[in-house]
Parts: C-alpha cells; structure tokens; sequence
C-alpha cells in the first residue's frame, strides 16, 4: 500500500502538469482535441491524492513503522481517534492533508461548473492545478510522507501529548478547509484578470465558495483558541503567537472583502479594491504557511522540521508577481465609474470599515515581522509578544466595533441627519444609559478595565441597533402581511437571508467582544501550594483539595488526577479534577486542566505540581464570560449557514436587479 | 507585582517555547517565577528586575518592545498607516462626491427628451426606489 501512495503522488504531479500545459495550449491554440484530454486531469490528480492519503492512513492504522513519518507521530498505544489525526500532525502529512483538500475544492469546482462559465473555468483550474502542483512538488520530493525506515523500529515515537485533543482533531481540518478554500475565489480571480472578464461574474461564482472559506477560517480560529485554553493550561486563549497571527490576518482581510464586495455588487464600483483584497487574502494564507513551515519565526506552533522556507518564499514571490502585474496590465479594464452622492453613505461606512480591518491586519503584519526587521536593522532580535498586540490592536478593534453598529443602519447612496438621529437616537440612548449605569456599579480602574468599559458600551450599542433593524422588520411584515410576530420574524429572515444572516454573524462578533471584553478585565487568579483536606479562596468559591489518585492507562501513559470539592455560599457545586499526564519517552508531562464553565463565568483549575506526601501546587483562575467566546461562534456559525442558505427567490431579484441595472446604466456608460 | 514581571518577560527554557512567561506552564518557567519572586521579596522593583533580565538575555527576553530608538516605529507604524490610510480614504470619497456633483444636470440645462426609453432623472429615481428596497 505504501508503494501504491507513493506511486500515485508520483502520477498526480504528472498528471497536474500535463493538465496545466494541456489547458494552457488547448486556450493558445484553439485546440477542442487537447482541451478534452487536459479537462480529465482535475479528476486524475484528485483519484491519485485519495489513494495516497488512504495508503497513509492504512498506514497509521496498522502501526506500519516502516514509514519514517508514522513512527514519528505515532505509537501503539495511541487512540484510534487520534490516529486519524496523526495524518495531519506533522510536517509531511498536513501538505498532504493540504493537498486532499485543495483537490477536493477543485474536483467541486469542476463538476459545477463543467457545463457553465466556459470563459473562466479552464483558467480557474489552470491556476487550481498549478497550485497543486506546487504541493506535489514539496510532497515528491522534499516532504515525501513514504520516505521509509531500513530496519523498522518495533514501537513509534508518538504523538506529541498536547495534540492528544479532541479540539486538536477537529481545529486542524477546519483551519485548513478555511485557508485552502480561499484558493477558489482566488483561482477565479486570476482567471478574471487572464481572461479581461472583468465584469463581476467571477464574484457572484465564488461568492459562496468566499463565504464558506470565511466560516472555517472564522472556526478554525476560534476551535484552535479553545484548544489553548483547554489544552496548554495557563488561562488564556490567545497569545498572538506568529502562528495565530497568520491564521488571525487572512481572516480579517478576507472580512474587508466580504463587505466591500457589497459595494461592487450594488453599485458596480471598486473593482480594484475587491480583486487586490482577495488576491491578497490569499497571498497571506501562502504567508501562513511559510511562517509555520519556515522556522523563520519563534513560535509554539511551527512544525518540528521547519525546512520549507524558502520553497514557500520563493512560491510567495512568484504568486505576488503574478498578482500584480496582471492587475497593473488590467487597470484600464479594472477602472469602474466611482461616484457618490454624499460623505454620510453606508459606501463610506464600508470603507472605514475596510481601513479598521486592513490597520488590524496590518498592525498583526508588522507586529509578526517586527523581530526580522529589527535584525536585520539593528542586529537584534527582539520579541513581539501580547503587550504589543493588546495595545495597538484593541483600540483599533474597539472603533471596528463602533462600525459594526454604525454600518448597517446608515442608507446606501445617502443619509441625511435627519435619517441619522432617528436610526441612532435609540440605540445610542440605550448604550448610554447602560454605560452609566455600568460606570456607578463597576468603576474601571486600570487602563484594561476602561477598555473593557467602552467595549461593554459599544456592545449594547450594537446590539441595540441589531435587535432594533429585526423588530422593525418584523412589525412592518406583521402589519402588511397579517402575521404573528414570530411568522413575520421567521419570514423576515427566510426572505432575506443574506442580510439577516449577516446581522446575525454580527451578533456572534458582539459575543466575542463581550467575551474578551469581561476575561481579560476582570479575571483574576490565585497559585497555592496545599495539603489534603485544606481549602483555598478565590472571589466567592472555596476549594477543598480532597485527594490526589493515579491511574495507569496505558503502558506509556499515566495520569495524576487532583479531587477538589467546589463550594458556593457553603453549597457544594461542582467537582473538580484537574490532571497531570505523562507520557514516556516525554521530558515534559501535560497539564489537563478541569473546567467549570458557565455564561457568567470559568472557574479553571490546574495541577501544576504536586509531591511525594499527596501535596499539591493548584493554579486556580476565574475567567469571567469566557463561554461568551464559544457562544458568538456557535452564533457566527448560524448566521452564516443562514446567508449561504440556497434562495432561488434571492437569487431571482439579484438576477432582474442586474438587467435593470443594466437597462439603466449601460446608456449612460457608453 | 510578580504578574507584571510574568507579562513583561518572555519564557528563557532550552525549548525556546517562545511564549510569555505569564502564559507558559513548563518547569523552567515555575522555576523563575519562584526566582522573581525572591527578588521582588528581596527589596528589587519590577523595573530593576527587568532591567537585570535585559542585561543578562539581551533584548529578546522582552514580551514588547521598548518604545523608544528604532523600536518606535514598531508602536507608531501601524497607527500611522492607519491614519495615511484614513486620510487617502477622506481624498477618494471627496473625489466621488465631486464626480457624482459634476455628473449631474446643472439647473436650467435642457431637460432630457420625454421620448427617451429612460431618461436620467427617471434611472435616478428608480435606482433610489431599488435602493429604498434593498434597506
């Protein structure tokens, strides 16, 4: 089996080849005979992927250690369950896991579109198959997954214990579904610039395929901060790691694009904007990529074997080159008629909002290359760590937020002050009432809690505008089309998904404002040392430490597991059993802390040591309304199936919006 | 006390594990801790502990940079952009509005032909209506 993987990645890369020259002449010389060949080799290349990576996971399964790599990042004595996940633990098995998935994209791509969009499509794939061919590249030979052991060991390394995870096997897959899916909206970007269809056709084909790719960029954020907070034990849930940061950037350029792109659709204006956006959303997941495989900057995620530095790098070179150079040749093309009727216009609101996302993006850019800059200017590398971050970004994120309020209510095209104040005149009263009444009964303190402060107050605000644009809609509806208000709310939502589902995924970032927002002002943490049956305090929960017991579960794994009685006004509420593992073969053991968790707050235990006599070392924090985090993604999460929801009736106004557009304006473009 | 020298310094293990000490869970990291806290205890401030740690680790054991030569501009930067930003922004808005006011029919020009399918005024108007709808 293991030859068979080898060999079909060796028959993938030749195929993606032969379908990239295929295309490409087919297109030059009008060839049907050679555009047919080449046209089976999306479906080749992703049969070869398959089989590889199903030979790759046979392997896993049955302990084959003659395979370097399933030594290295397996065991005997490892769950199943994680040695599905082994696949993507490593170096050579996430570029293949990498490979799976952009295949899968493209072999998606391919059969919806196969009898439509003739112009883009074979470019679209053209730039698809490239792309894979880079991976078959690194994967053949650089990072084979096959490279085999002479004499095979008789038992594996293992997995690293901190991927032992649950969210571990499940924040992977999701990141990496956001980053390779951005490789569609920027394959058919391409194939707009190549082909000069300039028109925003290649938008409304990838609108979804952008949509999705943003929600599992959005999740996989979100699963690998709850992997943090579960799995590495010091009570936070986001370090603004290098590693985090190229996850975190994408992601905040991609969410520019999905509200710029608003203003193309609408009123046929920054094409420019929205091409260079998503190129450049794509380019930082590329970016992503080579901080984690370059081991150019120090970071807890990078791979053991950070070699492919500079294949990244020089594969990042050549992709901005492109990028650029085509929208530089296509500029007259790309040039639309921009004209605005006044200052006070939800346009000009989108574009401060894509000035906030971009200085966020670009501050985490900067933050993240600071220490090569520095080296290289001044011969030292210094560390850009959560304090930098903190204090540049979060008063950005806090006028993001205002935005987020203000953006919605505001009309297109022009709003007047009278429109202003009778939109804002309510939610701005109830933002207010709140933060005075917030500012008497917790009085902030420190430069964290005045953060705090104006994020609680800006949260109600947007909340307000929210709760109030749902509740006008659901009245207007319910007097029209005499309907209970809970009808006229559910077909209020149904008929107009995308926007309503956006509103939602709005309410989500509300949540994960507030979350942040009341865990980083107002948590606090104690540190004891203790002996059986003594107590400790903390705010108005009292732990009693009740027993240490070990158990044997495995023959390489041993877990100490600490018994704390939880009590709350004298009523015992919880138990609590946080855990220390070791693992042989291991310097390290793993922490695996016990959680309490509710909306108001997490009351967080870690064993951090413990001796001979039983006694043990306790961190214990108090997190206030982390689950609000968790919460806003499960909201994030409906609101955006509720915009990518099929609507033939949405899609047939977007269709007569268009012809009338055109009706109107094409007189006066010519 | 002690958690402001946490946040302030970064973890100094073998592993160079790259986290703020504040965030990492290792042994070397309960080691120093247990260390500065016999400093702060021994009279030291937060300050002269860090300036200790710099001149013993170099620059790189500091979870920000400090804010003053070069490392400066890796505070000012980003805000500067931002406000460049805005500003070119401010110039492309102003620059539409003008477009959009220099589009429209002065007062007194001739009025558009009434047998024309579509009239300027009237496309106004109707992409107003649509727009009304879209809200």
């Amino acid at each position: 089996m293991n030859d068979l993987g080898e060999f079909a990645l060796m028959v993938a890369l030749a195929t993606a080849l032969y379908g990239c020259i295929g295309y490409v002449l087919a297109a030059r010389g009008n060839r049907l005979d050679l555009y047919l060949s080449a046209d089976k080799t999306p479906v080749i290349v992703w049969g070869c992927v398959v089989v590889a990576s199903i030979a790759l996971w046979k392997a896993f399964m049955v302990d084959d250690f003659s395979l370097e790599y399933v030594w290295a990042y397996s065991n005997r004595d490892l769950d199943v369950f994680y040695k599905v996940s082994s696949f993507w633990g490593g170096q050579k098995g996430s570029l293949l896991f990498w490979t799976l998935l952009l295949t899968s994209y493209m072999v998606v791509v391919y059969f919806q579109n196969r009898k439509r969009n003739a112009k883009l499509v074979p470019y679209a794939l053209v730039v698809m198959l490239t792309i894979t061919l880079f991976f078959l590249v690194l994967l053949n030979f650089s990072t084979n997954p096959f490279e085999r052991i002479p004499l095979p060991p008789e038992d594996g390394r293992g997995l690293n214990p901190l991927l032992q995870n649950y969210w571990m096997v499940i924040h992977p897959p999701t990141l990496y579904l956001g980053y390779v899916g951005f490789t569609v909206p920027f394959a058919f970007a391409l194939a707009a610039l190549i082909t000069k269809n300039l028109d925003d056709s290649w938008i409304r084909l990838t609108r979804k395929w952008t949509l999705i790719s943003w929600f599992f960029l959005c999740m996989g954020n979100l699963f690998g901060a709850h992997w943090a907070y579960l799995e590495l034990g010091w009570g936070g849930y986001w370090a603004w790691d290098p590693v985090e940061n190229a996850a975190f950037m994408p992601l905040i350029i991609a969410t520019a694009y999905l509200h710029s792109v608003m203003i193309q659709e609408k009123k046929d204006m920054m094409k420019v904007w929205n091409m260079s956006l998503i190129l450049l959303t794509f380019v930082m997941t590329i970016f992503g990529t080579f901080i984690t495989r370059s081991g150019l900057i120090q970071s807890v995620h990078t791979f053991d074997e950070a070699t492919l530095g500079y294949y990244f790098l020089a594969f990042l070179g050549v992709i901005i080159v492109i990028c650029v150079s085509l929208i530089a040749s296509r500029l007259p093309l790309l040039r639309s008629k921009n004209e605005l009727d006044s200052f006070l216009s939800r346009e000009s609101s989108f574009l401060f909002n894509n000035l906030v996302l971009l200085g966020i993006a670009f501050a985490t850019f900067w933050g993240t290359i600071f220490p090569i800059v520095s080296e290289a200017v001044r011969g030292i590398k210094i560390t850009v760590g959560p304090p930098f971050y903190n204090q540049v970004n979060v008063p950005i994120g806090l006028v993001l937020l205002a935005l987020i309020g203000i953006g919605p209510v505001i009309a297109w095209r022009r709003a007047t002050w009278a429109h202003l104040r009778k939109n804002f005149f309510k939610p701005v009263l109830i933002a207010l009432v709140f933060g005075v009444g917030l500012w008497i009964w917790a009085l902030p303190s420190n430069r964290a809690e005045v953060y705090s402060f104006i994020a609680f107050v800006l949260c109600v605000f947007v909340m307000s505008t929210i709760i109030i644009e749902f509740l006008k809609g659901t009245l207007a509806r319910s007097h029209l089309h005499e309907e209970t208000p809970l009808q006229a709310l559910g077909s209020l939502v149904w008929r107009s998904k995308s926007r309503y589902g956006g509103y939602i995924v709005h309410v989500g970032v509300v949540f994960i404002f507030a979350g942040i927002a009341g865990s980083q002002a107002y948590g606090t943490h104690i540190e004891q040392h203790v002996k059986v049956g003594e107590s400790l305090q903390i705010r108005d929960y009292t732990l009693k430490y009740e027993r240490l017991g070990f158990i044997q579960e495995n023959p390489t794994k041993t877990r100490a597991v600490a018994q704390l009685g939880v009590y709350q006004n004298g009523r015992r509420v919880w138990t609590g059993q946080p855990e220390k593992e070791f693992y042989k073969g291991q310097n390290q053991p793993v922490s695996e802390v016990d959680v309490r968790s509710t909306w108001k707050e997490d009351l967080y235990i870690i064993l951090a040591d413990f001796k001979e006599d039983d006694s043990a070392t306790l961190k214990i924090y108090l997190n206030p309304m982390v689950s609000w985090i968790w919460m806003g993604a499960w909201i994030i999460a409906f609101g955006t199936t509720v915009s990518v929801w099929p609507d033939r009736l949405e899609a047939r106004r977007r269709l007569e919006r268009m012809k009338v557009q055109d009706a109107v304006f094409s007189p006066a473009q010519e | 006390m002690l958690a402001d020298l946490e946040n302030a310094l970064m973890c100094k293990c073998k592993d160079k594990c790259g986290k703020v000490l504040i965030n990492c869970t290792c042994d070397t990291s309960n080691k120093t801790r247990a260390d500065f806290q016999k400093l702060l205890d021994s009279g030291l401030t937060v300050q002269q502990i860090v300036q200790q740690q710099v001149a013993l680790h170099g620059e790189t054991i500091l979870s920000a940079p400090t804010k003053i030569g070069f490392n400066l501009t890796a505070w000012v930067t980003p805000f500067a952009a931002i406000l460049v930003g805005g500003y070119g922004v401010r110039r492309i808005l102003n620059a539409w509005i003008r477009g959009k006011k220099a589009g429209t029919p002065a007062s007194g020009e001739k009025s558009p032909d009434p047998q024309e399918p579509i009239s300027s005024n009237y496309s106004r108007r109707l992409q107003e209506e649509l727009d009304k709808l879209e809200i």
